[in-house]
């Protein structure tokens, strides 16, 4: 096993600073609606450290104001996509039978589909907004969540501690919620982790084809579609939000293979 | 054998027809049809949108409409397109054809970029060489990859003073035009599933370095080339090889974006123009191939290991 030290430093303190800038924008930069039509695509310069975009606004008020909207649709996503398919994989995987094929089939169809392709379906069928687009990506997720979560409760449920539960009259509900639930509940956690720098980058490409949240809320995928047409003459409009993008994915897949290389 | 292997095809079938059966919900759930479009001038027209809507059988209830759809497509009719009037096997068959050319492409450049630098990674863990190839994977792995393409288009500018021609050229009529034409999408898409690549080919030899024949064959003082060689080698080429799959699959779900950022006339980009459109004939062509490629390609995959590997046969 390799020490996981350094990638777990850096990972950590990443995510930190990417927490702090979600949470607090104002800390890290001023308004990002704030426009100086004098001052339109300027380069970047000591005045506007990533240039301006083709209002005059302020391209790194507008990445450090995307974090919020970019990350928190991506965390609320993994966030209900792990309860509800955590939630229904280790009812399935503990109680087998009809409801563990009827919800593994159900699974299986949704995991044929490449998870990109889902996301525009799910984003057009469901309509602009943040909170369409928090389903959207959490639909895509919920069959993989289930799967891990099946597979572990599969697993407790043979284990001596569930017949000794049920020998002293523990209720099958009882012993489901209050036991191995439990078990099943910090797989289900790490696999957020792993997730979601993939689903930032669900996220980024609905943002990107216009399926996102809509204008002028400041959103990383977002922002690289609005850059498209000016890639040549102003170029910072693309790189900036896009190594955003990059750190944020970096930074929790660090933390992602951290985790694994501890269970190795 | 032969009873698991038509038992893991009908499950495939059943998932497939469950698959198309949760994309025609969807799709009909999408706000809005094509029809009050196509009506232009007439629009609010009762009548006439009455008689648009029976012309394409949009007034049965969805579950009859399913029917009658999958009777056609178990006859091999997919229908015709609401907007281009055309049958949809052709409009998807022209655009899986290019998607698939880009996605072959990407495959070789992944195969021949990913594979050594996971072998060299993975030969010696911890070294300087294997931290080097884990940054390259987590740059790759982590870049979006529109944006990638959009840097390439920027560097290819500022450096070579070059931009692509945003027109597709099929390479039937002229490969020099088509691989300029592909050039940047499949080096994006190469770069992510390089890294990929990769990291699967770390993961493997390192696996298998663990393993107890690997520590007889050092206890028995083989030196580090020869284990290598002819231990690890010849176990990792078989899940390379199904890897392929896997990421080919990857790549033809993933064009989506690059098709969309470089007019590339392929599946992804088809499918987008369908949903925007509301054009759910060809809508459900593309869904239905792409998703039957998937299940095709697990299909094969572990076939392929029920016929490589006896332990498997059962599973």
């Amino acid at each position: 096993m390799r020490r996981p030290g350094p990638q777990l430093l850096i990972g950590a303190g990443l995510v930190l600073i990417l927490v702090a800038m979600s949470i607090l924008p104002g800390l890290f930069a001023g308004s990002p609606d704030a426009v100086v039509v004098t001052r339109r695509l300027e380069a970047p310069s000591a005045e506007f450290w990533f240039g301006t975009d083709e209002t005059g606004r302020d391209v790194y008020a507008r990445v450090v104001h995307g974090a919020g909207s970019t990350l928190g649709v991506v965390a609320a996503a993994v966030a209900v996509a792990g309860l509800l398919g955590g939630g229904l994989g280790a009812l399935a995987g503990f109680a087998g039978r009809l409801p563990d094929r009827a919800l593994s089939r159900a699974a299986d169809a949704l995991l044929a589909f490449p998870p990109i392709i889902l996301g525009v379906v799910l984003a057009s069928t469901l309509g602009p907004g943040a909170r369409n687009l928090i389903l959207a990506l959490a639909i895509i997720y919920v069959p993989v969540f289930f799967r891990v979560a099946r597979a572990a409760a599969l697993m407790e449920a043979g284990r001596a501690y569930v017949e000794a539960a049920r020998t002293i009259g523990f209720g099958e509900w009882a012993v489901l919620t209050r036991h191995v639930a439990r078990n099943v509940a910090p797989v289900v956690v790490q696999q957020c982790i792993i997730l979601f720098p993939l689903a930032l980058q669900i996220q980024a490409a609905l943002g990107f084809l216009g399926l996102g949240v809509p204008p002028p809320t400041p959103d990383w995928g977002a922002s690289l579609q609005e850059s498209r047409n000016y890639l040549t003459v102003a170029p910072w409009l693309a790189i900036f939000p896009g190594i955003a993008l990059l750190l944020a994915a970096a930074a929790t897949s660090l933390l992602g293979r951290a985790l694994e290389d501890r269970d190795a | 054998m032969i009873e698991a292997i038509s038992r893991r095809i009908g499950g495939t079938l059943v998932t497939a027809i469950l698959a198309t059966g949760v994309v025609f919900l969807l799709i009909r759930a999408v706000p809005g049809d094509a029809i009050g479009e196509m009506l232009g001038q007439s629009a609010g027209d009762p009548a006439a949108e009455a008689a648009l809507r029976a012309f394409f059988g949009l007034d049965q209830p969805i579950w009859s409409q399913y029917l009658s759809w999958a009777g056609n497509v178990l006859r091999g009719d997919l229908g015709t397109s609401m907007r281009q009037g055309l049958p949809v096997w052709g409009i998807i068959l022209d655009a899986f054809l290019v998607t698939l050319q880009l996605g072959l492409v990407t495959l070789l450049v992944a195969i021949v970029v990913g594979v050594p630098l996971g072998l060299l990674a993975g030969a010696r863990p911890g070294s300087l060489v294997d931290l080097l190839v884990e940054g390259f994977t987590l740059l790759s792995l982590s870049s979006p990859v529109f944006w990638t393409g959009m840097v390439l288009l920027i560097l290819a500018d500022a450096w070579l003073g070059w931009s692509p021609p945003l027109v597709y050229t099929p390479p039937g009529i002229s490969l020099a035009e088509n691989l300029e034409s592909t050039l940047l999408p499949v080096l994006a898409l190469g770069f992510l599933q390089a890294g990929a690549y990769a990291q699967f080919t770390r993961q493997q030899s390192v696996a298998l370095l663990r393993q107890d024949f690997v520590r007889a064959a050092r206890a028995r003082g083989l030196p580090a080339r020869v284990i290598f060689g002819r231990h690890v080698l010849r176990n990792i080429a078989v899940p390379l090889v199904t890897y392929a799959g896997l990421i080919l699959v990857q790549i033809l779900g993933g064009v989506v974006v690059v098709e969309t950022l470089f007019a590339i006339p392929g599946l992804g980009r088809t499918l987008l123009a369908a949903i925007q459109g509301r054009d759910y004939p060809v809508l459900q062509g593309a869904l239905l191939l792409t998703v039957i490629v998937a299940l095709l390609v697990n299909l094969v995959i572990d076939l392929a290991y029920a016929l490589i590997d006896p332990r498997m046969r059962g599973a």
